[in-house]
């Protein structure tokens, strides 16, 4: 039986957390020159195009260490993002170590904080590596500054490398199984497992990432699922190689696939705890958590005839992805659609990028929205979402909303162009400290929604690509909202309805007026297009008529070219969503709507 | 409809293709003609009507000599053309003839000669009074030359004498165009044609306006222009009758483009010329060469041709009818194809009348002066109906 080393490598986007993987695989042999390709376990195409990991995978490495003994490291790769923080809990309660990585020449960013603490909330053992030194832009010593007073950790300990070259890998491996701690757990108690991860697979079902923390696993067994309470057969073990490998069991301490006749993701949790059916644990594995969408958008179909198409690739989607929610929706002027729940604008983004890739779909998404609390004057307490569902306002009492906690990082000068943004965006108990020399750490309360409105383009533009944000969300406290709607010629066109704070429902409104009024063609009458609370007009725009179109000359009986024009023009009409007597392009909508996020 | 009975006859159209030289907005089918392609031309244009022989029973009573330039064949040419026609289709003693002629080919023997042939209508391109504007356009006359042919056209007796003139030049203003009106107006003609300068893909103007070094006049500025020569000949007598169209006497109104806009049958002859005979159109070889080839080989140089359904007729006869100011007879559409888009259309048609595009007289819809604007667009709001035969096939 080989020592295991169970860790994860946890960085901000882009410190070269997966190209540092591919050089441990590549040194332990997980794969033969001839397959690899760079950052093999992102495996998606949006994850390769971006840089950064939302799906996580999880490897087993063969090492044979300095002191001639054979280990199993387990590397147990975790999503880059903030948005899936649920995701990088699990990984981290899998392991007993994290490898925290910095690039040499950005320094420690707030995710790394974020990252680090989230590891010590895991107690886990953390190996600090300086990454990229052989940049010329390196900067090891300000980063060892950096190590020392952002993060508390001790500065000399860090190893080395360049993940792109493959310096210094040697020196990690060793420092893996010489400082991380093995795994403990007692292989006699009774089974206790936890899904850190599942994936869907056309052929087997679901299959279950796990970590056996005592007991052992095996084929034949009933198995019950503690969250969940069902009980399942285990089919097949195995080890996660580049592909699985069976074994006949996993014991206390190892990582490695579990499948048990599950149908669907959506049978299971993740997080939830494995145990032995007949010989049950005490009590489940802790840290369970829900992973819950804060995000909201509807997802509707360009045309019409793909809502089938849409539905069926949501399905397919959500196989792999357990917190994608989605339930039919309806806009007057879109069609039917689905009203998705995600845990972030880049899940969103994610799910988006992925319905349109992999299904050929074209789509439109509607302004994303957080969630509200509504309390009713009724006492009554109803969550909003959907600004079509959103109660009569003389109904209301008072609405809440989500909060998070900001964490911005960023050198010293940009501390006034960033403060002044997080107060636009209705930040609160803004405070900052320095970090190390030039470095500072800015920290706000401010509404989630604030976020979800082109915050992070902005805050990387005021600071010439310096600033880093990472977020927890807080709580809920009481918001001013209203609902804004956009009127065309006096119809309220649903799908443009939003939810916003009331000192922001003018510039809103107007944006959207004025976007509308860059992208609907001039008819024949003219257009009014404006923004309203209730019965209250705050922003206005006209499109006025055109006047001129006819051609000069029907000339030599050619009148066949000029119905098929018509007929085209005809054609196009048909393609548009009609709002009162007003024809809408698709294009408006998509011009309107793509402003909101990016 | 009054001129109901004056349009029901067919129409004939010939085209000649030739050119002194190409106008750089021209994108009919033109070519520069020396002596001997203009003889074959004749020729084959004689051969194209032998062709048509027996074809048609009702006599024909327009006939238009368009192009082209048909001034840029000799008379005798002319005569030998219209000689033809004469023998081998059916053509109506009181058939009225047009013909186009550039200000550059009128000389007194000229305007003698196509008067001695029966020219009705005289058409003279003279586009613009302003040298430099026919510069722009690359024509090959000038001010006076107009004004010189108009006058030897009235001296020759042609019972209408017409001027063509083109507006919305690039940066025109309206006092420009004021003047040419004026300018126009001088010479008293019975029928003024009034064209919006439009610049189509493929032609010299195109590829100017693609490279960015030419911009057509906006659209504000050209819907200007538009009002602006309506209101103007109107306040001298020459109501438009239609977009394009302006005449001192509903007797000097084109006869034969009325055809065009009635769904009347019409027969065109020469390169490009299209024809409908009530149900089907079609249409000749573009090109001289391939239309030469075809008649050459004893065929009707047809290059392509459609079945219109009562839908495509209807939809037709509300986008040409909004270009006149009669309208559209509704009653007709239903009587003629079966459609009733006045049942379908309740609400458009109360839209657009609400909108000032529009006003209803009886079963007609005329269009006001804003709605000949955007006559284009008015028949896209329309809903086609199916036939009510077909609905009536459905069991009760």
């Amino acid at each position: 039986m080989p020592d295991i080393r169970n860790f994860c490598i946890i960085a901000h986007i882009d410190h070269g957390k997966s190209t540092l993987a591919d050089r441990l695989i590549q040194r332990c042999g997980g794969v033969d020159k001839r397959d690899f390709r760079d950052q093999i376990l992102d495996s998606m195409d949006i994850e390769r195009e971006r840089g950064i990991t939302i799906k996580s995978n999880t490897i087993t490495l063969s090492y044979t260490a300095g002191d001639g003994r054979d280990y199993e490291l387990n590397l147990i790769d975790t999503p880059g993002h903030v948005d899936f923080s649920h995701e990088v809990r699990r990984s981290l309660m899998s392991c007993e170590g994290a490898l925290l990585l910095i690039d040499a020449s950005q320094g420690v960013e707030a995710q790394t904080v974020a990252n680090l603490y989230l590891a010590l909330e895991y107690d886990l053992e953390i190996i600090p590596v300086i990454n990229k030194i052989d940049l010329p832009a390196a900067d090891v010593e300000r980063v060892r500054e950096e190590i020392d007073a952002d993060l508390g950790l001790d500065p000399f300990e860090a190893v080395l490398c360049s993940a792109k070259l493959g310096t210094g890998v040697d020196d990690l491996l060793e420092a893996i199984v010489r400082r991380l701690p093995p795994p403990g757990g007692d292989p006699q108690a009774p089974l206790s497992a936890l899904i850190f991860d599942a994936e869907y697979d056309p052929y087997r079902g679901v299959v279950l990432m796990c970590r056996v923390q005592d007991g052992a696993v095996e084929p034949g067994q009933r198995v019950h699922f503690m969250h969940t309470d069902k009980e399942h057969l285990v089919e097949e073990v195995g080890l996660l190689r580049l592909k699985h490998v069976p074994r006949e069991r996993l014991t206390a301490g190892e990582v490695g696939y579990v499948i048990a006749g599950v149908k669907t993701i959506q049978d299971i949790d993740i997080g939830d705890t494995i145990t032995d059916a007949a010989r049950p644990a005490a009590a489940p594995l802790p840290g369970y958590k829900e992973a819950k969408p804060v995000v909201f958008s509807s997802i509707y179909p360009m045309a019409t005839d793909d809502y089938e198409d849409l539905a069926a690739a949501l399905d397919k989607l959500a196989l792999n992805d357990a917190a994608l929610t989605y339930e039919k929706d309806s806009s007057s002027a879109l069609g039917f659609g689905f009203r998705c729940g995600f845990l972030g604008l880049l899940h969103l983004d994610v799910v988006q990028e992925r319905l349109q890739r992999h299904f050929g779909l074209d789509l439109l998404l509607s302004a994303p929205s957080v969630r509200y609390r509504v309390t009713l004057e009724t006492g009554e307490v109803v969550e909003v979402d959907n600004p079509a569902l959103y109660p009569d306002p003389s109904a209301i009492d008072h609405v809440e909303e989500p909060y998070i906690k900001a964490s911005v990082m960023m050198p010293e000068r940009y501390i006034g162009v960033v403060m002044e943004l997080v107060r636009e965006r209705r930040g609160v108990d803004t405070t900052f400290h320095y970090l190390a020399v030039g470095r500072v750490e800015l920290v706000s309360q401010l509404p989630l929604a604030e976020v979800l409105f082109d915050f992070y383009d902005r805050l990387k533009t005021v600071t010439q690509g310096y600033g880093s944000f990472d977020y927890e969300l807080l709580d809920q406290r009481p918001s001013d909202l209203v609902k804004v709607d956009i009127l065309v010629n006096g119809e309220p066109v649903d799908a443009l309805a939003q939810l916003v704070h009331r000192d922001k429902a003018r510039p809103r409104a107007l944006h959207y007026c004025e976007r509308l009024a860059e992208t609907i063609p001039r008819q024949q009458f003219k257009i009014a297009v404006q923004g309203a609370i209730g019965g209250q007009i705050i922003a206005r725009t006209t499109i006025h008529a055109y006047r001129k179109d006819v051609t000069a000359k029907c000339y030599g009986g050619d009148i066949t070219r000029k119905r098929k024009l018509l007929e085209k023009q005809k054609e196009g009409k048909k393609r548009m969503k009609v709002v009162g007597t007003v024809e809408i392009p698709q294009e408006a909508f998509v011009a309107v709507l793509k402003t909101e996020k990016s | 409809m009054a001129q109901a009975g004056a349009v029901a006859r067919p129409g004939l159209y010939v085209h000649v293709p030739f050119c002194s030289a190409i106008c750089p907005y021209c994108d009919f089918s033109v070519l520069p003609g020396d002596p001997a392609r203009k003889g074959r031309f004749v020729a084959d244009l004689i051969a194209e009507a032998r062709l048509w022989e027996g074809a048609w029973d009702e006599p024909f009573d327009t006939l238009y000599l368009g192009g082209g330039t048909p001034s840029s064949l000799a008379p005798e040419q002319l005569a030998r053309i219209l000689e033809a026609l004469r023998h081998y289709l059916p053509i109506a003693a009181s058939c009225r003839l047009s013909m186009e002629a550039n200000p550059e080919d009128v000389d007194a023997a000229a305007v003698a000669a196509w008067r001695a042939l029966g020219v009705h209508t005289l058409s003279l391109g003279v586009q613009s009074f302003d040298a430099a504007a026919l510069r722009f356009l690359g024509r090959r006359h000038t001010p006076a030359q107009s004004r010189r042919s108009v006058e030897l056209a009235r001296e020759a007796g042609f019972p209408v004498v017409s001027l063509d003139l083109i507006y919305a030049l690039p940066g025109q203003s309206q006092e420009d165009w004021r003047r040419q009106l004026a300018a126009a107006l001088e010479l008293a003609p019975p029928h003024l044609s009034c064209y919006e300068l439009t610049i189509h893909q493929g032609t010299p103007f195109g590829f100017r306006v693609a490279r960015g070094a030419l911009s057509p006049a906006p659209e504000g500025a050209r819907a200007a222009l538009f009002h602006l020569t309506h209101d103007v000949l109107a306040d001298r007598g020459l109501a438009a009758y239609e977009v394009s169209s302006f005449a001192a006497a509903p007797e000097f109104r084109s006869r034969h483009n009325a055809k065009y806009w009635r769904h009347v049958p019409y027969l065109g002859l020469g390169p490009s010329a299209h024809s409908f005979d009530g149900s089907r159109r079609w249409w000749n070889e573009r090109k001289l060469g391939p239309w030469q080839q075809r008649v050459a080989r004893g065929e009707r140089p047809v290059a392509g041709s459609e079945s219109l359904h009562p839908t495509d007729l209807a939809l037709e006869a509300l986008f040409l009818g909004f270009r006149t100011t009669d309208g559209v007879d509704l009653a007709a559409i239903r009587q003629r194809w079966g459609l009733d888009l006045a049942a379908a259309n309740g609400d458009t048609i109360a839209a657009l009348a609400a909108d000032g595009l529009l006003r209803r007289a009886g079963t007609w819809l005329v269009p006001t002066a804003a709605g000949l604007a955007v006559a284009d667009s008015l028949a896209a709001r329309f809903e086609m109906t199916s036939p009510p035969g077909r609905a009536s096939m459905m069991p009760a």
